[in-house]
Parts: C-alpha cells; sequence; structure tokens
C-alpha cells in the first residue's frame, strides 16, 4: 500500500467506540463559490481498493452517494467492501452504507465510472501507474466530472505530465487521512490548469457531505501534516535515542503535556506501523532539497531496521512493536517496552521524572526543566516548531491551515503555533538562538507578540504581512467557541452555562469532566427552562463542543454518597433530574438536542427528552447504564416505551414496546453512528444528521427556529403495558440468556429491576400507567439496584478501569 | 506509688461479648479462641505486665537510658525483664507458627499490647518495634531472608527497628538520602545517617535488625524512589549466630520528655552490608504495610495509659477526703468526703472512663477485622476487612493518642498537686502519652490521611465499610424503645457524619486546603460517631446481662453509655459546625501576622 495516512483515531482502542476531533477552531477553504457555483455530486468513483481508497468509498457511501469502487487485482474492490463490513473501528457509518458501493475490477469496470461526478484514485505511489490510468479515465468520465489523486507524495505537476488539457482543468489532489471515516482533515492541492468550480464542487461535497475540514495546501512533498508531522516523528525518535530516554518517558513527554495523543511517538508508531517509516523518509529525501532540516535529520536507526525485518511493524502485524505484550507462565499479560539504547526488551515501567509533574499544566516549565524529560521536550520542540515556521508559506499562506491540519491530521490538541504562543514566540525564538539555530522570518517579525489574539471578541491570526486577521469560518458555520468569546453567558453554575445565540435562540452548554451529568447541570437545565417559559429566548439547543457531548451521569459522585448510605440525597437526585428533563420535554418552547461524540445513559436520557435532535453523525448513543449495574432513572425507560409505541411500522399491543426497550437497555446497546441510533430509535426518523461537526450548531439552530412557529408541547400521554405476564416472559427470556451463560449473576437482578421498570410493576394491562407512576417505578428500581454490593462494584470497577465489570 | 491491674473482665468483654468472637473463630487457626483458652493467656499476660513490667516503669522514668561509647544501658532490670519476656514466650505470641510463633490472632495480642503500655510503655517499645519488623519481613522479605531472620525475631532473641527518619526528613520522606549501593553479590553497602530510632540501641538483645529505608543508585525522585533494606548489627554466621559488627553505629540517644526508658537513637550507618526487602523502589509501600499496624499499636499507647491513670484517679479520689458533698455531707463520720462525690471529679472520671471503654472496644473491632484481612479464605471477605482497617487506622492512631493524652492529664488534675509531682506517678503518664500523638505520624498527618487517602479510595468504598453496617444496626434498632437513648443520639452523629462527610469530599475536590482544613475536626467527629455505634452496641449486650450475674458491671457499662451519649457525644455538634464553617479563616489570615 502506498505510503499514507500516518495516523489513526486518538482513542476507540480503549473504548471501541472511534472519536473525532473537537478543537472548535477549524479553518476551512473559502468555498470558491465566486468562481462560478458548484456541480452536484451524486456518484463517486473510487480507484484502488487498498486502505485508503476501501476507506473513502465507505465515507462517501456514509455520505449517501452511490459509489463505484474498482481495484487492479481481481475481486479486490468486493473483497474490500465485505471486510469492511466486519472491521473495527467500522468504516460504515451503518449496513446500509455498503449497498451503496458498486465494487468491479479495473479490467472491465471502467464503463461504471462514466456518470461518476467525481473520480478518485488511490492507487499505488508511482507516477507512471497513475498517469497511464488517467489516461484510461479520460477517455470514460464524463466531460465536467472531477478527477483527484489520494497522493501524499508525488507532486500534482508529475501526474499531469502528458495530460489532455481538459483533464488538467478537472483534476486536483485530495489527500485523505486514515481512517477516512474518522479523520477530520482533507488537503486539498490544486494545479495552474485546476478549474475554479472543480475545487468548489469538491470542497463543497467534502465539507457538507463528508464532514471533512478542506485545507487548501501548496504543491510541496508531504503537503502541511505529513510534512511537519514526519519531521515531528523524527526528531522524536532521535532525541529520544540521544537523551537516553526509555520510550515510556519519551511518550509521557511528548504525549499529555504536548497535547499530542498519549500514544506519544512510538506508541503512534506501533499504531500506524513502524514500516511505514522507511517509505515516508526515502520518498521525502527524494523529494525535498537536500539541505531541507527534514533531510539532514535523517539517519539510518539500526533498531527500526532491525524490528522491521523481524516483523515486528507494530500492533497490526500481531508482533508488537517498541512495545509488546507478552504472557508468564501463570498466564497473566505482561507489557513489555523495549530498551532504545541496548534493543532488549524490558518489563514496562510508568515513567518518572520531575519535569513531567512540573510541567503538567505550564509547557515552558517543562522546557526549562534540566531533567533528560525536560531536555527532550525543549529539543523536539525546538526542531518542530521551528521547521514548522519555516515553511509558512511554503505549505500554506497562513498559519491557522498549518494548526488545523496538524490538529486534525494528528489528532493534536494544539497546532504548531498554537504550541508556539504556549511557549511564548518569543521564548521560543531565544531558544532557537541559543542553540544556534535559525530563527524564521515569521517567528521573528511576530517579535514580543502571540500568533493568535482576541481583538473585540474575535480570534484573530498573525499574517506573514505583520498583521492579525480575524481567524475565518467557511459559510455557514457556528462555532459555541466564537459565541462565547467575549460574551457573557445568560447563565451559568459551575457544571453548565446558558448562551445567546443569536435570533432569540439560546444554547446550553455542558461543562463539567467529560461532560458527566451531575445536580448542577440539572439545575442549570430547570433554570434554561423557567427563563425560557419566562420569553428570555424563543427555542433551546443542547450542544457543546467537548469531544463527546456527555457519558452520562457522574456515577463517582452516586457511588460515594451510595457508599456514605446517603440513600435520601441520591433518591433526590433522581427525581430532580426526572423533574429537570420532564421539564424540559414539556417547557413551551422548542428543544433541539445536538450531539457529538458519545451520549451515553443520562447524556442519552437528555436526548431523548428533546423535541427533535440534531445529531453530528459521529454520534455514539445509547442507554448503557446496565453496564454499571443501573437502569436508566431519569426517564429514559419511560421515553424509550413510548419511543416504540409511538413507532408506525412497530407491531402492536403493550408486549412489543417494552420488548424492544428491555432488549436494547438490557444488553446497553450502544448505536456506533447518529445512522445507527435511528434505527434503533434512539433518534426519530425526522431527527436530522450532520456530517460535519463544525456546522452543527448552525443546523441545530435553523431547526430550532424552523418549530418555533405554532409550537405545541406534547401532552403527558398514559401507556398500558402489560404488567406482570410481561414481566414472566422477560423473565423467560434472561433465564434462556442464563441458561446459555451469557448472563451474569448481577445481570439477572439488573434484568428483574428493568423488567418491572419496563412492564409497570404489579399493574394489570387492562389499566393504563400514567408518566408519573413509571417515573416512580424507574426510581425504585434504580434505587433497589445501587443498594446492592455487586452494583456498587460495577460502578466502582467502571470508574477505575473504564471498563465493565461482569458480575 | 501508683498501682495496676490489668482490666481483665472488661477485656474479656469486649472480647467474648462485644465483638462477634464468632467471626473471629470462623478464621483458619483461630477455631480455639474459646475463653477457656484465651483467658489463661491473658491472666499470665497480667501477671507479667503486673509483676515484672509495672514496678519498673517509675524507675526507669527516672534513670533513662545511658550511652557511653555507642554502648546503650537500659535502665536498671530491663535486661532481665526482657529475658523474663522472651522465655515467656510472648514475643512470639502473634507471630507465623512456620517461624515457631503462637499464631494467636491480633483480637487477642492487642489486649496484651494494651496492658504492656499501662505497664511500661518504654518497654513495650522494645517488643513493639521488633513486631514491626517482623510484620515488614514476613510480608515482604525472600524466603531466604525470612528463614534466617524470621525465628530470631519470634523468639525474641534479637529484637527490630523502623529506620525511616533523618535529619532533614520526617513527614516527608522523599526527602530522604540514605544510599544504597549493590556490592554485586546481592548485598547492598548502606551509607547514610537516621534519627529518632527506637530500640536503635541497647543491651536486651544479643542482635538488632534495622530495617533501613534508603535509595539506589537509579531511584527516580521522590517518595517513588525509596527501598527498604535489612541492615543487622551483627552480620549472622551461618549457624545463626551474631557474626561480625557490621559498619553501623548509635552516635547518641535523645534526651526527652517522656518514654525515657526506651533509647531513641540516632543512627549512622557507614557502607553497612544489608539486603533488599521487596521489590527496588517499593520501600515506601513495604513500608507501609507495617506502619497500617504499628499505628493501631500507637493507638492502644493511649489506650493504655489512659487506663492506668484511670484506675489510679479512682483510688486516689476514693480516698482523698476533702471538702464536703455539694448537697450535703455523704461520710458525717469523717473529717471531710472522698472528692469522689463532687460532680466535677465525677465528670472527669467519667469522660476517662467513656473513652478508655469506647476506644477499646472500638481497637478491638478494628483488630478482628485486621485478622479477617489476613486470615480469611474469600478474597471479597478479606477485601473488606482490610478497607475498613484502612479507614479506621488513621481514626484509632489519632483519638485513641489524643483520647490518652487528654486522659492521663484529667487523671493528673484528679489527683491536684500531688498529680503534678512525680511521686504519685501520674506525671509521668502524661509525659509518656504525649508522644503517642506525634511519632508514627502526627496526629494531623493522620487527619490528612483520612480525608486525603480514604475519603476518596475507591470511589468511598472504604467509607462503606464503615456507615453500611451503622446505618444497618440504626435501622434494625429504631423500633426498639429500650435502646432509644441509645439509638437517637447516635442516628444524629452519624446524619452529622454524612453531612459532613459529603461536604469535605466535595470541597477537598476543588480544593485541597479545604480538605485540609477540615481534616482534625473531621477525623474527631468520625471517631466519636464510631464510638458512639460500639457505646450503642456495648449498650445493647449490657441491657439483656443487666439482671443477672456481675449485674453491677452491666448496670456500670449502661451508665458509662449513658453518660457518652448524653455528655460526650454532643461535640458532634461543634465539630460539625466547624467542619461546615469551611477554612476561610485560615487561609485568609496573613503569614507575616503569625
Amino acid at each position: 500500500m502506498p505510503a499514507e495516512g500516518t495516523t489513526a483515531p486518538r482513542a476507540g482502542e480503549t473504548t471501541g467506540a472511534p472519536m473525532v476531533e473537537t478543537e472548535a477552531r477549524a479553518v476551512s477553504a473559502p468555498a470558491g463559490r465566486a468562481a462560478g457555483g458548484t456541480g452536484r455530486i451524486a456518484k463517486v468513483g473510487v480507484i484502488g481498493a487498498g486502505v485508503m481508497g476501501a476507506g473513502i468509498a465507505a465515507h462517501c457511501a456514509n455520505a449517501g452517494v452511490e459509489v463505484v469502487l474498482l481495484d487492479l487485482v481481481a475481486g479486490a474492490a468486493a473483497r474490500a467492501v465485505q471486510t469492511m463490513g466486519r472491521a473495527d473501528p467500522a468504516p460504515f457509518m451503518h449496513k446500509g452504507a455498503a449497498r451503496l458501493i458498486t465494487a468491479g475490477d479495473l479490467a472491465d469496470g471502467l464503463p461504471l465510472l462514466a456518470d461518476c461526478d467525481w473520480i478518485v484514485e488511490a492507487i499505488i505511489e508511482r507516477p507512471d501507474s497513475k498517469r497511464a490510468l488517467y489516461a484510461q479515465l479520460d477517455a470514460v468520465r464524463r466531460p465536467g466530472s472531477v478527477v483527484s489523486s489520494n497522493t501524499s507524495t508525488i507532486p500534482l505537476a508529475a501526474l499531469l505530465e502528458g495530460a489532455s488539457e481538459n483533464f488538467r482543468r478537472d483534476f486536483l489532489v485530495t489527500h485523505f487521512f486514515n481512517p477516512p471515516r474518522y479523520m477530520r482533515l482533507l488537503e486539498v492541492v490544486t494545479g495552474p490548469d485546476t478549474r475554479p468550480e472543480a475545487l468548489a464542487t469538491i470542497t463543497e461535497f467534502s465539507d457538507r457531505a463528508l464532514g471533512k475540514t478542506v485545507i487548501p495546501c501548496k504543491d510541496r512533498p508531504g503537503f502541511i501534516a505529513n510534512r511537519i508531522g514526519g519531521m515531528w516523528i523524527q526528531s522524536a525518535i532521535n532525541h529520544a535515542q540521544d537523551l537516553r530516554l526509555s520510550i515510556e518517558e519519551a511518550d509521557a513527554v511528548m504525549g499529555r503535556p504536548l497535547g499530542i495523543p498519549k500514544t506519544g511517538v512510538f506508541g503512534l508508531l506501533d499504531l500506524v506501523g513502524l514500516d511505514l517509516m522507511p517509505h515516508v523518509a526515502s520518498s521525502m529525501k527524494a523529494s525535498l532539497p537536500a539541505d531541507d532540516a527534514y533531510v539532514l535529520g535523517m539517519r539510518d536507526n539500526a533498531l527500526i531496521a532491525r524490528l522491521i525485518a523481524e516483523g515486528r511493524t507494530g500492533r497490526k502485524g500481531g508482533k508488537g512493536g517498541f512495545y509488546t505484550r507478552t504472557k508468564d507462565e501463570a498466564g497473566t499479560s505482561l507489557k513489555r517496552a523495549i530498551d532504545l539504547w541496548t534493543g532488549e526488551d524490558r518489563a514496562e515501567e510508568k515513567p518518572v521524572l520531575e519535569s513531567l509533574e512540573a510541567g503538567r499544566k505550564d509547557l515552558r516549565k517543562l522546557v526549562a526543566h534540566p531533567d533528560r524529560g525536560g531536555r527532550y521536550a525543549r529539543a523536539v520542540l525546538l526542531d518542530t516548531l521551528g521547521y514548522a515556521a519555516s515553511l509558512v508559506p511554503e505549505v500554506a499562506d497562513d498559519l491557522a491551515s498549518v494548526d488545523a491540519a496538524m490538529r486534525l491530521g494528528y489528532n493534536w490538541t494544539y497546532g504548531p503555533f498554537e504550541l508556539a504562543d504556549r511557549l511564548g514566540p518569543a521564548n521560543l525564538a531565544s531558544m532557537l538562538r541559543e542553540a544556534g539555530r535559525p530563527v524564521p522570518p515569521v517567528l521573528e517579525r511576530v517579535g514580543a507578540g502571540s500568533f493568535y489574539r482576541e481583538e473585540a471578541g474575535r480570534l484573530q491570526v498573525f499574517g506573514l504581512d505583520g498583521e492579525y486577521r480575524d481567524v475565518s469560518r467557511p459559510e455557514g458555520v457556528l462555532l459555541l467557541a466564537d459565541i462565547k468569546r467575549g460574551a457573557k453567558p445568560l447563565a451559568r453554575n459551575g457544571a453548565a452555562s446558558l448562551w445567546d445565540i443569536g435570533e432569540g435562540v439560546a444554547c446550553l452548554e455542558f461543562h463539567t469532566k467529560m461532560n458527566a451529568l451531575d445536580p448542577e447541570v440539572m439545575a442549570l437545565i430547570g433554570k434554561a427552562v423557567a427563563m425560557g417559559t419566562k420569553g428570555a429566548f424563543r427555542a433551546l439547543v443542547i450542544h457543546n463542543e467537548g469531544e463527546n457531548f456527555s457519558v452520562g451521569a457522574n456515577i463517582g459522585l452516586a457511588l460515594f454518597a451510595a457508599n456514605i448510605a446517603a440513600w435520601g440525597e441520591i433518591e433526590g437526585l433522581v427525581e430532580a433530574g426526572q423533574k429537570a428533563l420532564r421539564a424540559l420535554r414539556h417547557a413551551p418552547f422548542p428543544v433541539v438536542g445536538a450531539p457529538s461524540g458519545m451520549a451515553l445513559g443520562g447524556g442519552c436520557e437528555v436526548l431523548l427528552h428533546c423535541d427533535a435532535v440534531q445529531a453530528h453523525s459521529e454520534t455514539y448513543m445509547g442507554l448503557v447504564e446496565v453496564g454499571v449495574g443501573l437502569i436508566p432513572g431519569w426517564g429514559g425507560c419511560t421515553t424509550m416505551l413510548r419511543r416504540w409505541a409511538e413507532a408506525p411500522r412497530a407491531p402492536k399491543g403493550p408486549m412489543p414496546p417494552v420488548a424492544k426497550a428491555f432488549e436494547m437497555i438490557s444488553t446497553a446497546q450502544v448505536a456506533k453512528s447518529a445512522f445507527e441510533a435511528r434505527e434503533m430509535l434512539l433518534l426519530r426518523p425526522t431527527d436530522g444528521i450532520t456530517m460535519n461537526r463544525d456546522r452543527l450548531l448552525a443546523d441545530a439552530k435553523r431547526r430550532a427556529l424552523s418549530m418555533v412557529e405554532g409550537y405545541q408541547p406534547p401532552e403527558p400521554k398514559p401507556i398500558r403495558l402489560p404488567g406482570a405476564s410481561g414481566r414472566a416472559a422477560l423473565r423467560m427470556a434472561v433465564d434462556q440468556q442464563a441458561a446459555l451463560g451469557r448472563a451474569t449473576p448481577h445481570d439477572i437482578v439488573v434484568c428483574e429491576h428493568l423488567a418491572t421498570a419496563l412492564t409497570g410493576g404489579k399493574r394489570d394491562h387492562t389499566e393504563e400507567t400514567t408518566e408519573e407512576e413509571l417515573l416512580r417505578l424507574e426510581r425504585q428500581s434504580f434505587m433497589a439496584l445501587l443498594k446492592t454490593p455487586a452494583t456498587l462494584a460495577r460502578v466502582e470497577h467502571m470508574l477505575e478501569t473504564g471498563r465493565p465489570l461482569r458480575n | 506509688m501508683p498501682a495496676y491491674a490489668a482490666p481483665l473482665r472488661d477485656m474479656r468483654f469486649v472480647l467474648n461479648e462485644f465483638a462477634d468472637i464468632r467471626r473471629l473463630q470462623a478464621l483458619p487457626g483461630c477455631a480455639e479462641m474459646q475463653p477457656d483458652l484465651v483467658d489463661p493467656v491473658l491472666e499470665e499476660a497480667a501477671k507479667l505486665c503486673q509483676e515484672v513490667l509495672f514496678p519498673l516503669n517509675r524507675s526507669g522514668d527516672e534513670e533513662g537510658c545511658l550511652i557511653e561509647n555507642g554502648v546503650v544501658r537500659t535502665p536498671k532490670g530491663f535486661p532481665e525483664a526482657y529475658a523474663a519476656f522472651r522465655d515467656g514466650g510472648w514475643a512470639a505470641l502473634a507471630c507465623d507458627p512456620a517461624y515457631g510463633g503462637q499464631g494467636l490472632p491480633k483480637a487477642v495480642s492487642v489486649l496484651f499490647e494494651e496492658m504492656m503500655c499501662s505497664a511500661n510503655l518504654s518497654f513495650g517499645m522494645y517488643p513493639g518495634l521488633s513486631h514491626g519488623a517482623y510484620s515488614a519481613l514476613s510480608k515482604h522479605g525472600t524466603d531466604e531472608l525470612k528463614d534466617r531472620y524470621l525465628p530470631k525475631l519470634v523468639s525474641g532473641e534479637w529484637t527490630g527497628t523502623m529506620c525511616l527518619t533523618e535529619p532533614q526528613c520526617g513527614t516527608d520522606l522523599g526527602l530522604i538520602r540514605t544510599r544504597a549501593e549493590p556490592n554485586g553479590d546481592g548485598s547492598y553497602s548502606i551509607t547514610g545517617n537516621k534519627i529518632f530510632i527506637s530500640a536503635g540501641e541497647h543491651d536486651l538483645a544479643e542482635n538488632i535488625l534495622h530495617l533501613v529505608l534508603a535509595k539506589l543508585p537509579d531511584a527516580p525522585p521522590g517518595t517513588r524512589g525509596i527501598s527498604l533494606f535489612l541492615v543487622p548489627k551483627f552480620l549472622p554466621t551461618d549457624d545463626g549466630r551474631p557474626g561480625a559488627r557490621n559498619a553501623l553505629s548509635c552516635t547518641s540517644i535523645e534526651h526527652k520528655m517522656g518514654i525515657k526508658a526506651s533509647a531513641t537513637c540516632a543512627m549512622s550507618f557507614d557502607g553497612a552490608t544489608g539486603w533488599l526487602v521487596g521489590r527496588p523502589h517499593k520501600g515506601l509501600s513495604a513500608m507501609f504495610t507495617m506502619m497500617n499496624a504499628a499505628r493501631l499499636s500507637v493507638g492502644v499507647q493511649g489506650l493504655g495509659l489512659a487506663e492506668v491513670s484511670y484506675q489510679n484517679a479512682v483510688s486516689y479520689a476514693k480516698d482523698r477526703l476533702q471538702g464536703r458533698a455539694l448537697n450535703g455531707a455523704a461520710e458525717p463520720d469523717k473529717p471531710a468526703d472522698p472528692i469522689l462525690v463532687h460532680p466535677d471529679v465525677r465528670r472527669m472520671l467519667l469522660t476517662m472512663r467513656a473513652g478508655i471503654e469506647g476506644c477499646r472496644a472500638l481497637a478491638m473491632l478494628t483488630a478482628i477485622e485486621q485478622d479477617v484481612a489476613t486470615r480469611h479464605p474469600d478474597p471479597a471477605e478479606r477485601e473488606a476487612a482490610d478497607d475498613y482497617v484502612q479507614l479506621m487506622t488513621p481514626i484509632i492512631k489519632s483519638f485513641l493518642t489524643d483520647m490518652g493524652w487528654e486522659a492521663t492529664a484529667t487523671g493528673m488534675q484528679v489527683l491536684g498537686g500531688h498529680g503534678y509531682i512525680r511521686e504519685w506517678g501520674m506525671e509521668q503518664f502524661v509525659r509518656d502519652a504525649r508522644i503517642a500523638q506525634i511519632y508514627e505520624g502526627t496526629n494531623g498527618i493522620q487527619a490528612l490521611d483520612l480525608v486525603g487517602r480514604k475519603l476518596g479510595a475507591h470511589g468511598g468504598r472504604y467509607l462503606r465499610r464503615f456507615f453500611h453496617p451503622v446505618l444497618a444496626f440504626i435501622e434494625a434498632k429504631g423500633d426498639d424503645e429500650r435502646m432509644a437513648e441509645f439509638i437517637l443520639p447516635l442516628g444524629k452523629a452519624f446524619g452529622r457524619l454524612q453531612q459532613c462527610t459529603a461536604e469535605v469530599a466535595r470541597r477537598g475536590l476543588g480544593d485541597p486546603f479545604e480538605a485540609g482544613a477540615a481534616a482534625s475536626d473531621y477525623l474527631r467527629l468520625f471517631a466519636l460517631t464510631a464510638l458512639a455505634h460500639t457505646w450503642a452496641r456495648m449498650a445493647e449486650v449490657a441491657l439483656d446481662r443487666q439482671a443477672g450475674e456481675e449485674a453491677g458491671f452491666y448496670r456500670a457499662k449502661l451508665a458509662t453509655a449513658r453518660f457518652f451519649m448524653q455528655r460526650l457525644l454532643p461535640e458532634t455538634g461543634a465539630l460539625s459546625a466547624a467542619i461546615m464553617a469551611g477554612g476561610a479563616t485560615m487561609r485568609e489570615f496573613e503569614d507575616a501576622a503569625f
């Protein structure tokens, strides 16, 4: 495979749920509409069914367009589609997406491309192969269709040698990152002949339909992200060896203190594959000038060569890489780490460095620390930030694009210029001078200032001309971070805030750790309802720009309260939560939830109480309470019953909704995308899905405004439930699972309580159950479970390990 | 001259009647913990303490220890007393039978410890430190080290020490400077200075085993870089006799307020040979396993001294005739009434008694949980018991030693001027009691341990082991009218404790200063609530037995329980108010104004 995509998603490996970058300072290309409007993309062709090509095809299918996927090897495209159906993290957002892909062989499939609006080439990184393919494409493609290459190393000019006039006009480079569904960066390079409309069409489609942040790049090797990222990796390896750091130390220093994913550098290489390194190096060496700092820093690394030769290319190979896992005689898993100096494996050790402690919050303290961790951070940052600063305007015209590329392409929390601001540009410049290194002009020029500043509530970035300009947002993008800058909230407490987002719409933001819901959040929801009822705003959006919408109720708080037997307080909190969410549901104004990332447990329940939801496609919803031995207690059971009871195509009668809700809640099912959430009725068919995270708030706001006119809150309605006989049926189903060894002893207890809450307790199915009664049952079951030691053990285990306890 | 009689009746009460003795008997190796086996042990222990150790208490205090050319001499009679202790097999009481121990549970040995502390705390220091060394070595030492050294500690032939403190570091052990260099043969060369080493040098035993905290050459900074070493005074020969003198010495002994017969040594290690105990850099956690046991023992020191002070205060109050009872003469035929008739004297004596008996019961509960934590076959039971021990350790250490200091001072007060002069022995108890609030982690540190480490551990799981059973008890006895006078105040204190626990945890999350500001008051609130629980349970036992044999004993128990509930427990209200007031007044006071 070509040396594509040097990164993978930051998380997901531990939680099973993929995550997306959330930094709000994303910059997208100006959409270039002025150049003549954009064409529609209804069908996409992808050539090359390797990891990148297949992933791009899958993601286009996620966007709902028809896709043709072709490969040179007979049957390879069809196999790739099949494999992707089982892959984790999943390239597809839902099962139906796969059916949009027509797989074929290049040998006879070219005619399938005739009606494609966009053809993406993602074949082997050889100019001659690519050029030969382009000639074939040119023959079959429809006039005006756009062709792009996913190359990461070959200059656009080289690709177009001998190409037709029309082809040159319709051609550009679109560089996706791996995996294409999850990585939000798309680097785009145009040539001198590229039609502005071709760029505009692809930008528009990639932004809105694929959800990418499109960064225009110059036609330089590695574009932005891999050029700087590659330099960083190289520097981080070299200095770790020179300064004799252990790989654990190196990764710990590179990780959290710098705002880089905790895999650091060696963990990252294990993740993406060590064998990528020589490929990247040789292609950079071939295409960059010999005096480029990247090339000058290259060295033959005997250790990496040896590991590759031994097949230890990282996690995917199964033999590990820098880190390995083995088992001792007793079968306990041992984590081992390689010693960079001796090349021998030894037990992994938690790094202990004073600099790590000192630099936990302050990057300046880290780089100023005299120990090897501090010296390491300083050396790598001088290389990387100095190099990045020297590349403007070579690779891009503006600093914000460089930062955005590193955030979105490498999952850094801060781009290089943002990191420079954290160090202080003047401080960085003087460190460079001390080290006898050149100070790049842009760094000289910014002097004692910073690369970013806030001016009259707006974020501005330093330009090469020495002027500050507003950081631009693509048209229609509304970011809460921008709104908050310089504004005062309508209401606020330690856990949540209420913001005016214009046109009479308010936005309720959670801002607790991991956006866990606690009594303060519920209090602010209550306050927002009261304010809205009094007319402080016309509609409410519930949204935040955290990594996750909400991971659920603060179970740490609940566990502590349970441990001190504060039962009355806990029940009071459950009830207060129920009240707040019911008030939200019955408020006299429309409420729209706008989640992205995880919306689990209580976070999911908040959304279930909204009048409408506009979800980011990467939203992972689920009522997962049974994982910690509880059941949804904030109306989750009640609302799910109603969802299924009112679903148009669902079977009628009191039992089917109960069975559906029971199945979903008792197995803690989590939707792996907004589309899956829709299939599970966690979202209604009428709820919207936004592919681009940056456009979520604007879409939600539009949705909310559209509901204002003539808005009527839903009336509380009683529901007919199956009662004791239904409970008996659920009990039988659970017993069956237990007999098959699929339910643990405590699963059975939890299911018993869940069944009680869902079937209406002791009532007979001839009677109707009111919402109040259902909520009381939820509360009762919740409290009963919280008093069991097995539930407390589950909660504790989840808090301490992040994994469910199967007891 | 003071007197001491071991409070065997009350000891049997807490062990056999108050505590759930079946829980103890169900443990492996504890089936025989029946009164007919335990009582003779306690009686023999009482004899040793009353007849051998107690008579040396005052003379030991007057004489103190002497150092000459690095040789420390304990006061007259101490070597002979130690020989009697050793030959009686007392060092082996709670040790593993595999190394010659008798395998008695902590629940029994804790009673012996109390007696020793009442009789002669200075003397008790020597075997006490040995037992600490025994615990650390038996838990973390290699088989080779254990085989070589444990039998000697168990037999009492050799004694042990814990060498932590250095001139520049007491509480903050991260600052340790003592170094350990590998010798290449598996042993290490230890170099550095230690101070405040109890039993560091003496003439009671033929060899002394020092457990020394030191840093290896590649040690990470701070407390995560400390290792534990065994460094004997004499390197043992192959047949287990003291051989060549190791390169270590006692350079001086401290002059101090109390426990004068306990040698508190400054030790110098000059390339002394030692062996690693436990894993490299993990010495502090190895040391902590024995420190938890040691902290419980220090708590019992406070209890023991309070007890002996109480006994002497009572006999003085009965004999001393001064003034007349406020409501008319009690013994008109005598020139004056005994001072026992005066309400304030009764207040003092009952305060001492309620503290002593409540603490004895609390120590027993914790000792039994220690036994469960080490002996129970079910890991879940062991975990639950260990949680309880972890939680109660700082409370026992701190509250029992505070109680010891307050009670001995009160006992001295009962004697008036005679308490202040040496002759009656009462002032020695006060002086001896004072150190227990300081060493083994000051009581302030204990409070920080409680709020900083124990409260939040595992989401508050340690707390569950106290709050759930106590609430269950309150709920179970809620309808029992006879119990109402005990349950109502207990419930009130429990509610205050719940509220303050939630509040301290909440504030501490965002602001550690607030947790620190609340710590000592919170620990005391916790301890009083725990005591209220033990008193309510003791009252329940006594209620059923007050008409039978020994009616006097049970009626006194009930009366003391009532005194505790009505006169001592209300302090929880003041403590809770102080805690809820927060730490602003302490934070905002200007440093320069101090």
